[in-house]
């Protein structure tokens, strides 16, 4: 899929998650789990087959379509954090509403009030760089929040952290999941994250190979 | 994304980039400035130009010639050559019936006439013209006065008349003249005409020449002559040349009319080359100067278009590089909610910017440029009052803000589709 010969990553995966989910994708790297992610959050297009999100069809619309459905209906959290470096938390948390174009005052206010979400208000003048690991994610769990998304997409949310802190994170995220209904989708190489989820889906060579409830 | 936010947005990426931004404004602020100050000094070769040429008078007159290739004018005609035409008073009544026209005389010059004053002498040529319609042309004096019909043996002075050099009777050198001719009004200048008779004798007749006053400048041969009364000047001429004038039959060699206004110019010149003449005005000469005056702006116009787009290529580059290093977050941006137009846009404004900002400050040292120039060259030419070598339009302002802001939007389209067109996850992964 990024190389010139379509290399299929994902070669047959039929899942259907609910409302209020909280789900992990588990795998050893290369299972496709990351790619399945993406796929669903419409940034890679299938190549075959369907997504489909609420009424939306997401494997049919064009890019544009895609950055907008995304400003409305879905958080990302990934590993590396992916803040701006030249902004403070509280622009960081804040751009997502830029682009939505809400206005200032309201920006602020929305802002402040998912960084409260997070604990961080304190931090909010602070740039990435000024930040530790944890609490940089947790500035981007803001900014996933920030547009009261009903899906949050997150690609190994605690794939950087030491334990003590990726157990503050896991809580956090399962906090917003039974507070706002908001389904998680997670992918995760870890176990330890998987306790914190209500399915676990385990994959294997861009297949399913078992799905529990938990 | 709302327009000010955009541009907030922008504007604050353009300084993350501080020493870079600026060395690519530097660039548009070289490019916009040697584009103004080069059609600036265009215009400033046209103004001083067109001023010095088209003074109150010399516009309004038209000067009408019978023939003009016996004036061994050819070389400047702009009319057609005509045969059997005589420009005699006859003529010149129809010409006074023309609208627009205010006054026509005849023009008869005497030339080998000689001043003698403070013992020196001075070359000069005599234009005679008739004091019947003088009050109603366009000779002013700067001072004295204007001489009545009936002042015959009265004359004015152009300003440049006595001022040739002139061979000394002693000294063979030439020398500058020293007369105030202020002083001059009110006297009696003597007028030396020479001829040699049919026995090879010179013969000299003197005749007393009253100074009225003294012609402000028209730019002309006005300046460079006496001006007075053409039957005085007739008499003159057949004396000195012995043969009896037959305008009658063979007309004036030149004729002025004075019209109303420069507006009528154009209509009275083809009304009087209708008639058959030759009809020559400072008009015509304005205007085929205008066009090269055209083509000079063109081409120094062009030498500063050359260090634009030298600028407009360093507004790529720039923006280019920019993107390299923010692909990342471009991604970022795409993926929490950022239209291509919001990515697109982001980047057209701040290339727009830098054309703007050089712009501005090109501006700016342009007119420093300009009044600097015309300073140093007002040092050295010197003369009263100040020099136009480079002048600025409010035009060339405009056109060079707009302009300036054109080049940079348009330098940052390509980077911009580009920026826009990234894949958000491959950006996202970039380092």
């Amino acid at each position: 899929m990024l190389g010139k010969e379509d290399i299929h990553i994902l070669k047959g995966i039929n899942l259907d998650i609910e409302q209020g989910e909280m789900v992990a994708l588990l795998g050893p790297s290369g299972s496709g789990k990351s790619t399945f992610l993406n796929v669903l959050g419409g940034l890679v297009p299938p190549t075959s087959g369907e997504i489909k999100i609420r009424d939306y069809l997401i494997s049919e619309m064009t890019e544009n379509e895609l950055c907008l459905f995304r400003r409305e209906h879905l958080g990302f959290i990934f590993q590396s954090y992916n803040l701006i470096s030249t902004m403070t938390a509280m622009e960081n948390v804040a751009l997502a509403l830029t682009f939505a174009g809400v206005k200032k005052e309201i920006r602020r206010e929305r802002a402040k009030e998912a960084l409260e979400v997070v604990g961080l208000v304190d931090r909010m003048g602070h740039k990435p760089s000024e930040l530790s690991g944890g609490q940089q994610q947790r500035v981007s769990i803001a900014r996933a929040l920030v547009n009261h998304p009903e899906i949050i997409l997150a690609d190994e949310p605690t794939g950087n952290l030491d334990s003590k802190t990726s157990a503050d994170i896991m809580e956090m995220i399962t906090r917003l999941n039974r507070e706002e209904n908001q389904t998680f989708v997670i992918v995760t190489h870890d176990p330890d994250t998987t306790k914190y989820c209500t399915k676990v889906i385990h994959m294997q060579d861009g297949l399913i190979e078992r799905s529990v409830n938990q | 994304m709302n327009k000010q936010e955009l541009l907030r947005l922008s504007w604050e990426n353009l300084w993350r980039m501080k020493f870079r931004t600026i060395l690519t404004i530097i660039g548009v602020v070289i490019g916009t400035s040697s584009i103004i100050v080069m059609v600036s000094i265009g215009n400033g070769a046209q103004k001083s130009i067109t001023d010095e040429l088209s003074g109150v008078g010399s516009v309004t007159t038209l000067q009408v010639y019978q023939d003009l290739s016996s004036m061994g004018m050819s070389a400047v005609s702009g009319g057609k050559q005509k045969d059997k035409v005589i420009l005699n008073d006859d003529a010149i009544k129809d010409m006074k019936k023309i609208d627009g026209v205010v006054a026509v005389t005849p023009v008869v010059s005497l030339n080998g006439g000689e001043i003698e004053l403070n013992r020196d002498q001075y070359g000069v040529s005599l234009m005679g013209i008739d004091y019947g319609v003088l009050k109603d042309m366009r000779y002013e004096t700067t001072s004295g006065k204007k001489p009545g019909a009936n002042d015959d043996n009265s004359v004015i002075l152009g300003k440049e008349a006595l001022t040739s050099f002139t061979l000394t009777g002693i000294s063979a050198q030439p020398e500058a003249s020293t007369i105030n001719m202020e002083d001059l009004i009110g006297q009696n200048v003597n007028l030396i005409v020479k001829r040699t008779n049919a026995a090879g004798e010179e013969e000299i007749r003197s005749q007393k020449l009253k100074v009225a006053g003294i012609l402000e400048s028209t730019g002309g041969n006005e300046d460079y002559s006496i001006i007075a009364d053409y039957q005085l000047v007739t008499e003159l001429n057949e004396w000195q040349t012995g043969v009896k004038s037959n305008v009658k039959k063979n007309g004036y060699a030149e004729a002025l009319a004075t019209v109303e206004d420069s507006s009528v110019v154009n209509s009275v010149t083809s009304e009087i080359e209708a008639m058959k003449f030759t009809v020559f005005s400072m008009q015509q000469i304005l205007d085929s100067m205008g066009s090269v005056f055209q083509m000079l702006q063109i081409l120094l116009g062009g030498i500063g278009g050359v260090a634009l787009l030298v600028a407009c290529i360093g507004i790529v580059n720039t923006m280019t590089m920019s993107i390299y290093e923010r692909t990342k977050e471009i991604g970022i941006m795409k993926v929490i909610g950022a239209s291509i137009s919001d990515i697109r846009n982001m980047f057209i404004t701040e290339s727009t910017m830098i054309g703007l900002i050089g712009g501005i400050v090109g501006i700016i040292i342009s007119i420093a440029l300009s009044l600097l120039i015309n300073l140093i060259a007002g040092f050295f030419i010197g003369g009263e009052g100040s020099v136009t070598i480079s002048y600025i339009t409010p035009g060339l302002v405009i056109f060079a803000l707009v302009f300036s802001a054109l080049v940079g939007m348009l330098s940052g389209v390509r980077p911009a589709i580009k920026a826009a067109n990234l894949s958000s996850l491959d950006a996202i992964r970039s380092e």
